[in-house]
């Protein structure tokens, strides 16, 4: 995902493709393509975007979506109050965990299945996105019946004589985050198992024919040329962590709110321009972590840039 | 074993098996120290499973595997002392030309300064000093199969083991390269496997020539014995056009058999069991086929069918009466005066020595 769009710094010696030359000299036909998804996104995405930018820029009013007098007030206030960065932060963390644990118990998973015969892989992976048929919202309260203070767990330690009070399982970040991970374990699976896929085998014996046993292939040839699947399921969890809102509703409870949360709080009570001044905030996050992550992990190097 | 005997490579009654095809069977070879060994097949004759298995990618079913006298069965690949260029040369697309040169010593932990200068002086030896700091999609074909080769060779291998490396390459770049693996082979005196289904290659780059079908070795020798003394008509085919021709033995002379084909007198190296009256089964190479004015004494009468001229040589396509098609390579040099056309009668010589005896 990342590396197909990466520059060619080098400059390289591939020559243009002759289809690459047939849709430069036919620019105004692939732009008739191209037209209609590029006009709806400008309409309904980088527009209302801009407008929510300049009213995250306006002071809150009790009538109007935004007052009238421009200020920077709402987010200098997010940045110095204790607890708008206790938020921030555990929004962080949350997002950073859950994509550190579904990469953890995901690739070895995936390398197990590039391993299995195709036909046993795809059943699979047809299995792996069946959970994903079940709305959040029931996976949510389903784990409310298990983690619940009458729930199957606390009933389980109760009968079996181990607590005298039901322990409180249910909302906490850790909760948020066992609730997330198998939610979007699918999604770190399916990346890293096509980035996988992607890698000849020969490449491997070929660390093998130089004397390189099974770890050492892994670590220099194996996870390095996996790359591009690490970032993007990294990414992919990451993201959708932070735009998380049933789950960490339901799960963490009032004690565990994150920045979405604040989000959806702010315009409940009608406090528009800060709602928006946190949408970008979490926006500004977001585009952080993609960079660094792509810094540390240049998924660009698979295919020998840099 | 004794690891001084100068063999290298020893497999010994190998057999391998996937589920109920077998792929190799009952395979014994030995590769002599320095000896560049074709195994030259047609695909799924069994060469690249032969190869897979000396490097230890597969396990043979049967039979055991040596490499420089030490049974090696139940070693890894990454254990065995061998390198490898790949079909497809399996270059490291993540690391520079000198990194991927410098995998091999940095596995075997050979110090930083030792590996920079036989990095250095390997990329000299494939011409390609200069080119360290390039990734391989930067490089041409050419240079991406001279990269796999360095990295090969830089580790000094006991065997090295090459699967079709040059199938890649377009004819011209091929036959560049074949005269620049076997220069370097030879400089460098390594014991080398070279899987291949191309006869020409085989035969131009290759110290000893293993003709393999359906898993079994069917003829192993030097390049110009296989070609022109192949003993089975599957060998004789594989090496190019062969005519095959059923005659009888007229006589003996010496460790020779006369056998008449047609009206026309051969002259074939045969042990004794061949006896005067037995009908045997002669080939000769096109080349080695002359066409002189029809009624020549000693000359096998044809008609000339098809005529196809290529520039330095040209195919005539002939047939005798008696139904039998032959094929002949004429030189087209000022000597040879006369173009024969479609329809001609023509006489056929033999040349006595060239023909061979088939046995299978």
């Amino acid at each position: 995902m990342p590396s197909s769009c990466a520059a060619d710094p080098q400059g390289g010696v591939r020559k243009p493709s002759p289809r690459g030359r047939f849709w430069l000299s036919a620019g105004s036909s692939a732009w008739i393509l191209v037209a209609p998804p590029v006009l709806y996104f400008l309409a309904f995405f980088v527009v209302p975007l801009l407008y929510l930018f300049f009213v995250s820029l306006h002071v809150p009013s009790q009538t109007e979506l935004y007052g009238s007098r421009v200020t920077l007030d709402n987010y200098l206030r997010v940045a110095t109050d204790s607890f708008y960065l206790r938020i921030i932060r555990r929004t962080l963390v949350a997002g950073l965990a859950v994509s550190g644990l579904t990469l953890l118990i995901a690739y070895p998973v995936a390398l197990a299945m590039v391993r299995m015969p195709a036909r046993r892989r795809s059943l699979l992976l047809m299995l792996l996105l069946f959970p994903l048929m079940v709305s959040n919202v029931i996976r949510a309260y389903g784990w409310i019946a298990i983690l619940g203070r009458r729930g199957v767990v606390n009933n389980l330690l109760r009968d079996a004589g181990l607590v005298q009070a039901p322990l409180p399982l249910l909302y906490s970040v850790e909760t948020v985050v066992v609730g997330l991970l198998t939610i979007l374990l699918p999604y770190m699976i399916v990346c890293l198992v096509n980035a996988l896929l992607t890698i000849d085998r020969s490449l491997e014996e070929a660390a093998q024919s130089l004397g390189a046993g099974p770890l050492r292939t892994f670590f220099h040839v194996t996870l390095p040329l996996s790359t591009p699947g690490i970032a993007s399921g990294l990414l992919l969890v990451f993201l959708l962590t932070l735009s998380a809102y049933v789950t960490v509703q339901l799960l963490g409870g009032p004690q565990s709110k994150m920045l979405v949360s604040l989000v959806y709080d702010g315009v409940m009570s009608f406090v528009w321009p800060r709602a928006a001044a946190l949408a970008f905030i979490l926006l500004g996050i977001s585009l952080t972590i993609t960079t660094l992550m792509l810094r540390v992990l240049r998924p660009q190097r698979v295919e020998g840039r840099g | 074993m004794n690891p001084t005997d100068g063999i290298d490579v020893r497999l010994q009654g190998v057999t391998k098996s996937f589920g109920s095809v077998v792929a190799v069977d009952d395979l014994t070879l030995e590769i002599p120290r320095g000896i560049f060994l074709s195994l030259l097949g047609p695909s799924g004759c069994g060469k690249t499973t032969t190869l897979r298995i000396i490097a230890g990618f597969e396990r043979p079913s049967r039979g055991d595997v040596f490499i420089r006298g030490q049974r090696v069965n139940h070693v890894p690949p990454h254990r065995r002392d061998f390198s490898m260029v790949f079909q497809n040369f399996a270059l490291f697309p993540h690391m520079t030309v000198a990194e991927n040169v410098a995998f091999g010593l940095r596995m075997r932990r050979t110090a930083r300064v030792e590996r920079e200068s036989r990095v250095h002086e390997t990329l000299n030896l494939v011409h390609l000093a200069g080119f360290e700091d390039r990734y391989p999609r930067q490089l041409s074909g050419g240079q991406q199969q001279r990269v796999a080769l360095a990295r090969a060779i830089v580790v000094r291998p006991a065997v090295l083991l090459l699967d079709e490396p040059l199938g890649s390459l377009d004819k011209k770049l091929r036959e560049e390269m074949q005269v620049e693996l076997r220069q370097l082979q030879q400089a460098i005196g390594i014991t080398t496997v070279f899987v291949t289904h191309d006869q020409e290659e085989a035969l131009t780059l290759s110290d000893q020539v293993a003709i393999m079908q359906a898993g079994r070795i069917e003829q192993m020798g030097r390049p110009r014995d296989i070609y022109e003394r192949p003993t089975t008509s599957f060998v004789a085919n594989f090496l190019g056009v062969t005519n095959l021709f059923e005659g009888r033995v007229v006589g003996r002379e010496g460790g020779e058999a006369v056998i008449a084909v047609g009206e026309a007198p051969v002259r074939v190296p045969a042990g004794g069991d061949l006896a005067v009256g037995e009908r045997a089964r002669v080939a000769i190479r096109p080349e080695k086929i002359a066409i002189v004015p029809p009624g020549r004494p000693g000359g096998l009468a044809a008609r000339v069918r098809h005529v196809v001229y290529l520039g330095p040589i040209t195919h005539y396509y002939l047939e005798t009466p008696e139904g039998q098609s032959l094929v002949v390579y004429a030189q087209n040099t000022a000597a040879a005066t006369v173009p024969w056309k479609t329809g001609d009668l023509v006489s056929c010589l033999l040349e006595a020595q060239s023909a061979f005896l088939l046995r299978g």
